[in-house]
This record gives C-alpha cells, structure tokens and sequence, in this order.
C-alpha cells in the first residue's frame, strides 16, 4: 500500500497525463479541420496519376493554349507541367523539397517535356525541341552519345584517301580550330596540343584512297597532259547548275554546305574533278546528290573554283611521313583518333565505331544535383541550362580533380545551344503509354531502282516526306502527287524550273535522265497522293468566267502574275494547269492553307462554288508563248487530264 | 430505466463495483482481461526500478501500432508506385492521415527500443533463471519478431529509403554461404526488390508477423502469472536476500506475483505482504498507458515521418543504409558479409536464447546489477555497448562507399 505522498504522486501522474492525451488529440482534431480541403481531383489512370491542382487553379482559364489539344480530362495537369500533383498545399505542389525532388518544370523542362510523348523531329508548338533534335543530326551527337532513335551519324566526310584531298598543312589549320576557317561549319573545336595534330595528320596521311586515275599529279595538282578547264565556262555552269543552292560562291548562296570560296583552297583539283565526275565514288555518305557531270564540264567547274589553288609547297612533313617517323606516330594518331571520338562522324578503314560520350537516354530524368558536381560553373536552373552550357563550354563544369572533358567545344548560337539542351531533356527513360505517344510514322521508301534514284539524288536531304528529311524545301512531298501533274513533274525533274521568284533555294540540274525521271515522277503520283482531296467535276464555261471576277475581286493579283498582269511574289498563273491538278487547286482554295500548311498562302478560304469557279479560271489560263516547252510532250500529258478545263 | 441499465451491466460483468477485498480479487479473476493479473501482487514490484515499465510500454505501443496500422491498411494499396501515392494521399487527404502515420512510424521504432530495454532489464534483474527460462526464451522470439515487423514495415511507403534499406537488408540475408541465395529470393520472390517483395512484405507485416507476436505474446504474459509473478528479490534463496527488492520476469512491466509458489526447487518466497491488483497495479497501468500515449501523439504532431522521393531502383544513394537497428549488424557486415551480417547476429540470437540453461544460479535475482552477478551482468552489458556502438557508428559516422566520416543523415 503506497504512502499518501506517493498516492498523490500517482494522482498527479494521471491528471497530467490524462489531460495531455485529451488535449493532444484536441490539436490533432483542430489541425484536421484546418488542413487544406480537397475541392478538385483530376484522375488519370492511363497516366497513373492523380492531379489535385485543380483545387486552386482553374484549368477552364487556359482556353486558347496548348490545352486546347491536350484536355485536361486526358492528360491531366503534372504531365507537362511537373510539379506535385498529389499535393493539396502550395508550397508542396510547386516547390521541391526532401520528399519530392521534382518542383514544377522550368520554362525549357516544360518545352523538354513535349518531347516524351512527340517523338518526331518536328514537334508543333516546340520551336527549341524542333530545332534541338534537328541538331542533334546535324552536329552528330550520335557520334558519340548514344540517343534513342538516332543511328550513327554519317555527316563527315569519309577520310580514307584525305591525302589525296588536302594539304597536311590545311588540316593543320582545320583541326586547331574549324570556325577559323569556316565559322559556320558544324564540326566542333577539340582543343588540340600542336603533337596531337601532328599524330592524326600521320595516321591519316596512311589511309589509302580510291584510285583517281591519271588525274592526280605531283602535290595534289591536275597531272599534266589533263585537260585545263576554262575558268568562265565554270562560272556559267556552276550557275545553271544551281549549286549555289547549297554551296557559297563569291559570297553568295546557300550554307547547307561548305562553301566553295574556301575549298577553292582546300581542294586539290584533280580530286575535286574525280567528285564532280563520280561523287558517290568518293564519298558515298556525302548528302551532295550523286552528280555525274560529263568531264569537260567538270573541268570547267574545277577551273572556276580553285582558282584559288596554290600546289603543295610543303614537302618536308610529308617526306617526314614517310620516314620511320612515321609508323609509330601514325600509331598514336590512330589512338588519339579512337579515343577522341572522331570515328563518331569520320568513317575511316581500321578504326571501328565505338561511341566515346556517355548515353544520354535518360538525361532528362537527371537533376542538376547529379550532373553539377563543382560549384566552379556557377549555378545552372536545370537540365536544358546544363547541356546548353556544356555542348559550347564542356570544361566548364570540370571539377579541379577530375580528369577534363574530352568533349569538344561546338559553336552555337545561345538559341541554338538551349535548343539541344531541350531536345537532350527530352530524353526520359519512363516511357509514355502507347497511346499518348505521337511518334513519326516510319518513312518506308521504295526499294529497287526507285529506291537507289531516291538516295542516288539524296531527294530526302532538301525534300521532307512524311516527317522525315532535310527542310531546303519548305513544301514537304507529301501529296505532290496530287497537287502537280506528272508530265510537269518528269520535266521538271529533266530541267528544273523557278516556280517561285522570290526562293534563293531552287532545285539543282541534277542531270536526270528521261527514264529516270518517269519512273521518279510515276513514283510520285502513286505513293506521294493526298487522300483529303477530292475528285472535282470538270469545271464548265460559266464557272470560268465566275472565277475570273473572283479572282479579280480577291486580289490575287497582289502576288500572282495572269495574263500578264499582277505581280510575281507568288507562282506565275498563266499556264498553270500544265504544272497543278484541278482538284487541288480547288482543296487550297476551299480550305486555306490546311491542305498544305507550309504553303505562304493567304489563309482565307473560299466557299467551294467560289473556289471552283476561281480554280477553274486559273487552271484556263494558256500557257504564255516565252514559257512554253515541247509542246508535244505538253499535249500528251494534258490528253488524260480531263478534269482541267481549257478555255 | 436505471434497473435496465443495471441488468445489462451486471450481465457483462459477474462482479459489482470493486469496493472490499473480495470483490476485488473477485473482478480480478472474473474478468477476461483482468485475469492476466494475480488478484494479489507483491509491492515490490510496483516500484519503477522493479520493471522500468518497459514491458508494459511495449505492450502499449503494439497495440497503438494495431490500432494505427488497421487505420493504414484502409488506404494502403501494396503495388510500387500506387504505395507511393498511397502515403501522399495519407499526407495530403486522407482524415487524420498523416498523424496516423507518423504514429505508426514512431511508435515502431519506439517499440524496438522498449523491447530491446525491456530484455536488458530483465537479464539485469536474472529475471530468466529458473522456472522462467522458456519466457525469456519466448521474449527473445518477440524480439526477433519486432525486428522483423519493424523491417517488413519499413518497406511499405516504397521511397527511396524503403527500397535501398530493404536492398541491404536482403544482401545481407542472400550473404549466407550456400543458401542466402535462395534465402533471399524466398524473401523478395525475385531478383531485386519489386512488386513481389512488396506484396511478400505487405502480407508478413499485416498478416504472418502480427499473429504471431501476438501468439507468443499471449503465452509470454500467461507465464508471467505462472512462472510467479514478476521476479523480485523475494525469489532469491533466503541467504542473499536483502530487502532491497526487485522482481523480474519477461514481458510486460505490470506486476503480478502469484501467491503459490512453484513446485519446483525455485525459492518461492512467501511474500510479506501482498496488495490487492485492483487498483494499486491497474492504476499504474492506466497511467503508463497514457504516457506512452501522449508522448507518442506528442511526437508525432510536431515531428513527421520521413518520406522520401519514391523508389526509384536506377538511382543508388551513397551511403545505401538498412533501418537504423540494423546499422549495427550493417556495420559489422562491412568487415565481413557473413562473419558481421549473419554469423554474429545468428550467434548472439542463439546465445541468448541457451542463457537460461546454464546461468542456472539464483542468487542476487530481483535486483539490478546484483554482486552476485557481477560477471553475467557486466559481459551482458558490454555486448550490449558493442552493439549500441556498431549501430552508433554505423548510422552517424558512415559516409559515402561506407568510409569513416560523420555523417548525420
């Protein structure tokens, strides 16, 4: 039997204790009933998740964005704008923090973000994504990284044989820095010791070419006894030729590929006649298309761009090269070559394919904390930052006891360097469900004879089909074969036309023949259709002369040219029936430009009786006397297209 | 009325009111509940130093645990990545969610505590000697078995924590020579730690581990009562028995000497005096019960249970670490994966449980840290520093790729 002191103890021990349950529970119950209610829950079982955003934000008050496309009952609120759905607090659904690393995406993560479900190059609404992917083609990444869905890039030239090409002394000059002598190319600074250099120039002064036949001389120059091209037929070639499409001359022309001011200086020329002769010979992974220019013209074109040429001079690396010198610090080249990672976009006999860079699969998922090892960089917002950073300074965020980056330094625009940076943050290793997933639809090109003329003249470098290929041609071919007639399309082949005055990037004189530009041109219209246009019914005379107020009326002279009056921002009209199909004339004036988005039509759309009587009057218009070409071939062509009326 | 309301009180109880001696030795034994408890227990082992209340306190925080835990499972959906949400509904919408959980958690690792203080007390106070060696034996199965649910548990939120602490501890089992491997695939029924070692884990800690701690448990009371009563110094042979007493047994702390001695050659002592169980003892329950209560809902109010980013199995922390009472063994299992993670541990279970077989003597039980018992004592507690230091070290001065460093996460 306790002692009253000791019962009154107990007694105490009760009360205190007693009382601090009843009023612990007291808070527990108070805090119950002030936590934030949930109002609003978003339930996505495709996705897995639960968004409660809605309990505070209104998602009605989007309208007119991107949510238009993506339903907020489909896609819910985190799929592209990260954060903590679950949350019912603010400071937890926006902000990360110990239980949930993942605040709410920054602008450039949002942009990423597109990417997992868009896997096209080209994702609407995503410029930097677009751009960035395109990029991460054109600058090779997969040379070294390993990216889903890229193949090895073959971009480079090929370097067997680069000894019969150039001089030693202009690789030298190359490898210390490109943007020296090319700020536009795309190949990347590597930082090269003068030793290093030296050892790849050996190693790749062992690499044995094709056979050039007579035309290699002493020191790269045209052997003697060959044919002097003349310079100023050259210049008129190189014109009608349109290379300038591609090519720079004198300054001016396109810059999809290296300029010819340069090369004229770089390129030995009897190398230079044996690429224009047989391109694909030399370079059989070049995007030039395969030109078989007959050789007189050839040496003519040779003549006009290395007019620059200055013979080799330099004679003692080479005689260095081929003493004992030589082996061992080819051998080391040959290393520095692998490890380097130049087999990435180079391809060269003896050196296998090995990617040097670390997989970028799912950088996407990385944060900042995993990749940001050194505070020397400075501080970087996220993924995106990071890469855009690291693609133009890869030193930058090397940490003083590791060993530097072997990436090398690629010149980008700001815009262009956060584009890769988006397209690498694109790369998440979850997979979206099938059913979100917008993925390009696998381009299947013919194989056979069409197939070898497709890739002989590397159509898909300047043409986009189905998502896929190069945008040197604004207008992808996809539906071609309903837009234009074929006889237009083997003639335009043979002998390509200017159908739009005010385009620089016109199609070159590929040299094609007739066969095979009917077995292209018959390819076209078959495979190359558009099924969202209709038949039309022939138009009848009234129609014509209905359209012809129309087209008054409409101002379509402000841009096209009919009957000699108008203007020529847009195609020239008279005698357009020869070139667009009826039917389609009609679709792209009923529906604006949905028919053919790329278009820089007017988006005003006509009601059909009016955009039949307009396409009629236009599909009228004869072909004026200065345009005509082989009226025979016109006539034949016309006879089954019953559908375009004749005035 | 008021007669209806007494018919149907006294039809759920035989026994009035305790108010005199008899009848509350009468409610005592009548009660289902009560008579885990002697009607009559001896004094001494009403006093703290007798029991730390350690047992008691366990007792109390399993069944806040049960109560917690069927509110949990409510919500609880054992499948990766839906677990995951499942405690963030707990956090964010669910009623009382987050206090339940946060319960849960601490009272879980609280338990560990108490049951590990628990056994310390009783070996202190010999309580394991004669006749109550198959308790002690009983209760290093609790013990093992609170470490098991506590680690089954640990798994269930599937974070980060969950996932990499459940890895090591797997590694460690699959570390046993020859059948680890197998050991280790009946343990997570695959490879790695996945969906079916969540469900594996979901059924042990909700199903298998609960029936059996409470089976064990209720044979651990049962003998309590039967075995005499918590041990007190009245137990020890009359020679070494100052009045200095103690009692002792196994589980909980509530006091319960059973007047009838054991058959037995076991120095029953006749109690000088006993009280009656209804209220002295009962009262003391009540009030360890609402302690333990307050300070668990007291901690979990102010202090929430950790969540971490949700299991992700290609991001590896540096230091990947097992639950905290399982650094120790983690610690040892650097020096050798078998030797440290399994040998040891198996070695010091069974060293525990053959104890009461050969420390026979019964002098100096019923107190702490008896003369009498100097050596058993003293080696008892030094293994129990070992281990408290292991854990020590293995949960604050274990950096990343396990190298010596303070590290407090």
């Amino acid at each position: 039997m306790e002692s009253p002191q000791e019962r009154r103890w107990l007694d105490l021990a009760f009360a205190l204790s007693t009382a601090a349950v009843v009023g612990l529970v007291s808070v527990a119950m108070v805090r119950e009933v002030r936590r934030p209610p949930l109002k609003e829950q978003r339930i996505v079982p495709a996705l897995g998740l639960v968004d409660r955003c809605e309990s505070c934000h209104d998602a009605a008050q989007h309208k007119g964005t991107l949510i238009d496309s993506h339903p907020v009952e489909r896609f819910g609120c985190t799929t592209c704008h990260g954060g903590q759905g679950l949350s019912t607090t603010k400071n937890e659904a926006h902000l990360a923090h110990l239980d949930w690393e993942r605040p709410l995406f920054t602008r450039l993560e949002r942009e990423a973000n597109c990417g997992t479900c868009h896997q096209g190059t080209a994702v609407p609404d995503a410029p930097l994504l677009s751009s960035g992917r395109r990029a991460l083609v054109t600058r090779g990444c997969a040379g070294c990284h390993e990216i889903p869905g890229l193949a090895p890039p073959e971009i480079a030239p090929e370097l067997d044989g680069l000894s019969q090409k150039v001089k030693p002394a202009w690789v030298r000059a190359w490898l210390t820095d490109p943007a020296q002598i090319d700020p536009a190319h795309e190949m990347p600074r590597f930082d090269l010791k003068p030793d290093q250099i030296e050892a790849l120039i050996a190693f790749l002064w062992t690499l044995p070419g094709p056979d050039l036949g007579p035309h290699l001389g002493p020191h790269l120059g045209v052997g003697a006894g060959e044919p002097k091209g003349d310079s100023d037929r050259g210049k008129i070639a190189v014109g009608e030729r349109r290379c300038a499409t591609c090519h720079r001359f004198e300054g001016r022309g396109g810059t999809f590929a290296s300029s010819l001011d340069l090369a004229g200086a770089k390129i030995a020329p009897a190398w230079m006649s044996a690429y224009l002769t047989d391109t694909h010979r030399l370079r059989p992974h070049t995007r030039m298309p395969g030109f078989r220019i007959p050789a007189a013209e050839a040496a003519d074109i040779v003549a006009y761009a290395t007019e620059q040429w200055v013979p080799d001079t330099e004679t003692t690396p080479l005689a260095k090269f081929d003493g004992e010198v030589r082996a061992p610090l080819a051998e080391q080249g040959k290393k520095l070559f692998a490890d380097l990672g130049c087999r990435g976009c180079h391809e060269v006999s003896g050196v296998p394919f090995v990617r040097v860079g670390m997989p970028l699969s799912a950088m996407g998922d990385k944060r900042v904390g995993d990749l940001v090892t050194t505070t020397v960089a400075g501080p970087v917002s996220d993924v995106p930052a990071y890469v855009a950073r690291k693609v133009v300074f890869p030193k930058a965020f090397d940490a003083p006891n590791m060993t530097p980056s072997k990436m090398p330094s690629y010149r980008l625009e700001p815009t262009e360097a956060m584009a890769v940076g988006v397209a690498v943050g694109a790369m998440k290793a979850r997979p979206r469900p099938a059913a979100y997933v917008r993925a390009s639809k696998p381009l299947t090109l013919p194989v056979g004879a069409t197939g070898k003329l497709i890739d002989r003249y590397r159509c898909l470098v300047c043409h986009r089909i189905g998502g896929e290929g190069g945008d040197i041609s604004r207008i992808p071919l996809d539906g071609e074969g309903s837009r234009v007639t074929r006889a237009w399309l083997e003639q335009f082949l043979k002998s390509p036309t200017t159908i739009r005055m005010d385009q620089a990037e016109r199609m070159p004189v590929l040299g094609i023949d007739a066969a095979e530009a009917a077995r292209l041109a018959a390819w076209i219209e078959s495979s190359l259709a558009d099924a969202r246009i209709p038949d039309e019914p022939a138009a009848t005379a009234e129609e014509v002369a209905k359209g012809k107020a129309l087209y008054e009326k409409s101002g379509c002279a402000s841009c096209h040219l009919a009957e000699g009056k108008g203007t020529m921002k847009g195609p020239v009209l008279d005698g357009a029936s020869e070139r667009l199909q009826f039917p389609y004339v009609v679709a792209m004036l009923r529906l604006g430009n949905a028919v053919v988005p790329e278009l820089r039509h007017p988006k005003e759309t006509f009601a059909p009786a009016d955009a039949r009587a307009i396409a009629a009057w236009v599909c009228s218009l004869p072909v004026p006397k200065s345009l005509q070409v082989d009226p025979a071939k016109v006539a034949d062509a016309d006879a089954p297209k019953a559908d375009a009326p004749k005035n | 009325m008021s007669k209806l309301l007494r018919d149907i009180r006294d039809s759920f109880f035989r026994t009035p009111w305790p108010a005199d001696e008899r009848t509350k030795v009468k409610a005592m034994i009548e009660s289902l509940v009560l008579h885990v408890h002697a009607p009559k227990v001896r004094p001494a082992s009403l006093k703290f130093r007798a029991t730390w209340a350690a047992g008691l306190v366990s007792a109390v925080l399993l069944a806040l645990l049960t109560l917690t835990g069927v509110y949990l499972m409510f919500y609880y959906f054992p499948y990766p990545d839906v677990a995951y949400r499942s405690m963030k509904d707990l956090a964010f919408v669910v009623p009382f969610g987050k206090i339940t959980r946060n319960l849960h958690r601490w009272a879980a690792h609280a338990m560990v505590a108490m049951v590990t203080i628990h056994m310390v007390r009783v070996f202190l106070t010999g309580g394991y000697k004669p006749p109550r060696e198959a308790n002690w034996v009983a209760g290093v199965g609790l013990w093992v078995l609170t470490l098991g649910l506590s680690f089954t548990g640990y798994l269930l939120p599937w974070d980060q924590l969950a996932f990499w602490a459940v890895t090591v501890g797997a590694n460690m089992v699959g570390s046993i020579p020859g059948v680890g491997g197998y050991f280790r695939l009946l343990l997570l029924g695959d490879a790695s730690v996945g969906e079916s070692a969540l469900l594996r884990f979901y059924v042990l800690h909700c199903v298998v581990l609960p029936l059996a701690i409470f089976g064990i448990l209720g044979f651990h009371i049962f003998r309590v009562r039967r075995d005499g009563g918590l041990v007190t110094s009245e137990h020890a042979p009359e020679e070494s028995a100052p009045e200095k007493a103690i009692e002792s047994a196994a589980e909980k702390a509530e006091g319960k000497p059973a007047t009838a001695a054991v058959a037995k050659p076991k120095p029953v002592a006749k109690p000088k005096k006993l009280i009656s169980a209804w209220p002295h003892l009962l009262y003391r329950e009540v009030i360890v019960t609402m302690v333990t209560t307050a300070a668990m809902l007291a901690l979990s109010l102010w202090l929430d249970a950790p969540l971490e980013p949700q299991a992700d199995p290609t991001r590896t922390p540096n230091p990947a670490k097992a639950p905290w009472y399982f650094l120790g063994v983690q610690e040892l299992a650097h020096y050798s994966a078998f030797w440290g993670g399994v040998f040891i541990p198996a070695a010091i279970i069974a060293g525990l449980c053959a104890v009461p077989y050969f420390d026979r003597h019964l002098g100096g039980i019923g107190r702490t840290f008896p003369r009498e018992r100097l050596a058993a004592c003293t080696s008892f507690m030094a293994l129990m520093t070992f281990l408290a230091v292991v854990t020590v070290i293995g949960t604050y001065f274990r950096g990343p790729g396990w190298a010596f460093m303070y590290w407090p996460h």
